[in-house]
């Protein structure tokens, strides 16, 4: 080697030593939602005072409830709001009761009933201006309870950011296989009509009943005397419960798997009719006298991979079967209003119906508003309540084949529609 | 902030007329390989990385061996193609009709426009570009009239970018309050690269 060469030797030597030192690097983070268990004493939940406070703002709303001139609107886990809907083009919020682990109410003559976790509480809401917790039934969703600790187990919609590919959490195999139980189940049941069912109660009121379905357990209570209900008993229905939808003597309750007919004309004891189970229904289930209105879309947990609206005939309410089937864009809730059926289309937008021949509903279309970004609705005495990306708005549905828009209540979450 | 750049633009020019000898524009275009090393697979080892990179250099004489102004290029990865711009500086050593020491430091960001987007019924992935550091430098062989030259360069080049993979969240279509997860996701996984080169090129100028 001659000394000439020795600068162009350093040359290559130094320039593979950069070269090899030039290594990349990447790192990995996960980013995702995820239901973190709390655990509670009941006996503390049951020791705070429950107060009535100012209005707040509807963050990401769940249930809604109309009752006379008021809506009564649950905000998942937090308590409930109160808005004065005497005129439906300028709703008022009036207030809100906090009510720790609520997602579900009902009123029945001026009394609310709402659940706090395990409890069912009812207020006395007659004066708005003086609400009072009359009642506490104790131990009612006892589904809630860790039989092992004795406390009651809650999850908490929870952003979790990891650098590891478990994706970090503790109780990952715990929340797979409770799924079906978390919080964001419960959430989405309360927000009515999508989603897997929730684990806490679904409340409806008949003959003189108030009927709180869970996952799998129907609970009745007596409410024969409105401010002092009285829990009977718990009727197994087996899993995947979602909705409960009374109509005359009877309860259509909707699972993830199909819709069950209960038989309630002796109110204290429903009992099964039959099962309709040839569908893998999210949505809730709408009846009238002879048939009852079913809406299956892809694209949510149930990946059925349809888009239809199921007519599924209850005449002989034991033996259901269905009666025909339309193709849909990505139908969400429905609401039927006499002859008139609403359906949110998601992303799509909104149509009506005229459903008075449920063979040529296709061709009675009255509406379709592709503007109107929906996932559920809600017909009401004074107004279609429709929920979108927009908040919780309002239509003047006088004229069924023409909506007018009246309000919309500002929603801090809106939902986001795909 | 248009103002002021107009203003840095007649400073920089006025200066530039100062050298009336010099030409003031500046150009500098460039081909050649990046070298590095890939990240770690699953046994820990890593392999070599070769891949072609480009870059044109635009800029202003604003004294007698400085140059500044914008570049752009091309850097084809293994994994991905980014396209850097930068803003950047040029420095000489040596006499003007000589072989001269050019030396050089360009720092911006690459975009990752080149990418498609993907989406389906149940997610989104996407990718994002980062920043972009590259010092350098090379020999600046002038030609005969000293109107071109022919340009070989070693540079170090950072570049960084991400890589998103998002799934949509089924269940529960309301967003989560003040959190690092967009509306509407359930999960979102970011594969940060950081890609450290030495790149060799060779190009023209004048």
């Amino acid at each position: 080697m001659t000394t000439s060469r020795l600068p162009q030797l350093l040359w290559v030597l130094m320039i593979s030593f950069l070269a090899v030192s030039c290594q990349d690097e990447v790192t990995t983070s996960h980013t995702y939602r995820t239901m973190m268990p709390v655990y509670l004493e009941m006996s503390d939940v049951r020791a705070r005072t429950i107060s009535v406070e100012p209005p707040q703002e509807l963050e990401s709303p769940g249930k809604i409830y109309i009752y006379g001139d008021y809506l009564l609107i649950n905000e998942p886990t937090k308590g409930i709001h109160i808005l004065d809907n005497t005129n439906p083009s300028n709703p008022i919020n009036k207030n809100f009761i906090p009510i720790e682990g609520n997602v579900d109410l009902a009123v029945n003559s001026n009394i609310l009933y709402a659940d706090n976790y395990v409890d069912l509480l009812a207020f006395d809401i007659s004066n708005l201006n003086n609400i009072q917790l009359i009642k506490r039934v104790e131990d009612v969703f006892t589904h809630m309870y860790n039989h092992a600790t004795g406390q009651v187990i809650t999850y908490k919609d929870t952003v979790l950011t990891s650098e590891t590919a478990n994706w970090g959490c503790p109780n990952c195999e715990f929340f797979a296989v409770n799924s079906s139980l978390s919080f964001a189940a419960n959430y989405s049941a309360a927000a009515q009509s999508y989603g897997t069912g929730g684990s806490m109660a679904r409340f409806t009121l008949a003959n003189q009943h108030l009927y709180a379905v869970d996952e799998s357990t129907m609970r009745v209570f007596d409410v024969k005397s409105a401010a002092d209900p009285k829990f009977i008993k718990p009727i197994d229905l087996g899993w995947g419960i979602e909705t409960i939808f009374p109509f005359q003597n009877k309860l259509f309750i909707g699972s993830n798997r199909g819709m069950h007919i209960y038989d309630a004309s002796t109110p204290a004891s429903p009992t099964r009719m039959a099962v309709y189970e040839h569908i893998v229904a999210c949505d809730p289930v709408v009846v009238n006298e002879d048939f009852a209105f079913v809406t299956l879309r892809n694209g949510n947990s149930c990946f059925n991979n349809v888009n239809q609206l199921e007519v599924i005939d209850i005449k002989d309410p034991y033996n259901p079967y269905l009666k025909k089937a339309y193709s849909m864009l990505n139908p969400h809730g429905l609401g039927l209003a006499g002859d008139n059926l609403y359906v949110a289309e998601g992303a799509h937008g909104l149509k009506s119906f005229k459903v008075t021949d449920v063979m040529t509903i296709d061709q009675n279309q009255m509406e379709f508003i592709e503007s109107m970004k929906s996932v559920d609705l809600i017909p009401g005495p004074k107004s279609l309540i429709v929920i979108g990306p927009d908040g919780v708005c309002q239509y003047d549905y006088s004229t069924p084949s023409k909506l007018v828009k009246l309000s919309c209540i500002d929603v801090k979450n809106p939902v986001v529609v795909k | 902030m248009k103002i002021s750049f107009l203003i840095v633009c007649i400073c920089v020019l006025t200066i530039a007329s100062g050298y009336g000898q010099e030409k003031v524009y500046y150009n500098q275009t460039e081909f050649g390989a990046m070298f590095g090393q890939s990240e770690d697979n699953w046994n820990g080892e890593s392999e070599p990385r070769t891949s072609f990179s480009m870059i044109t250099f635009h800029g202003v004489r604003f004294a007698k061996h400085h140059v500044v102004g914008v570049s752009v290029g091309l850097d084809h990865y293994p994994s991905i193609d980014i396209l850097p711009f930068a803003l950047g500086w040029r420095g000489f050593h040596g006499p003007k009709d000589k072989a001269q020491l050019i030396g050089g430091f360009d720092i911006g960001a690459g975009s990752t426009v080149l990418t498609e987007k993907t989406e389906t019924e149940w997610g989104k992935s996407w990718y994002e570009g980062g920043v972009m550091v590259s010092p350098s430098i090379g020999a600046y062989f002038p030609g005969k009239k000293q109107k071109t030259a022919f340009t070989i360069i070693l540079a170090y080049k950072l570049q960084e970018f991400s890589l998103f993979n998002g799934s949509f969240d089924q269940v529960n279509p309301r967003p989560f309050p003040s959190s690092g997860l967009p509306p509407g996701y359930n999960s979102l996984t970011e594969t940060a690269y950081s890609l450290q080169s030495l790149v060799l090129r060779v190009g023209l100028s004048f």
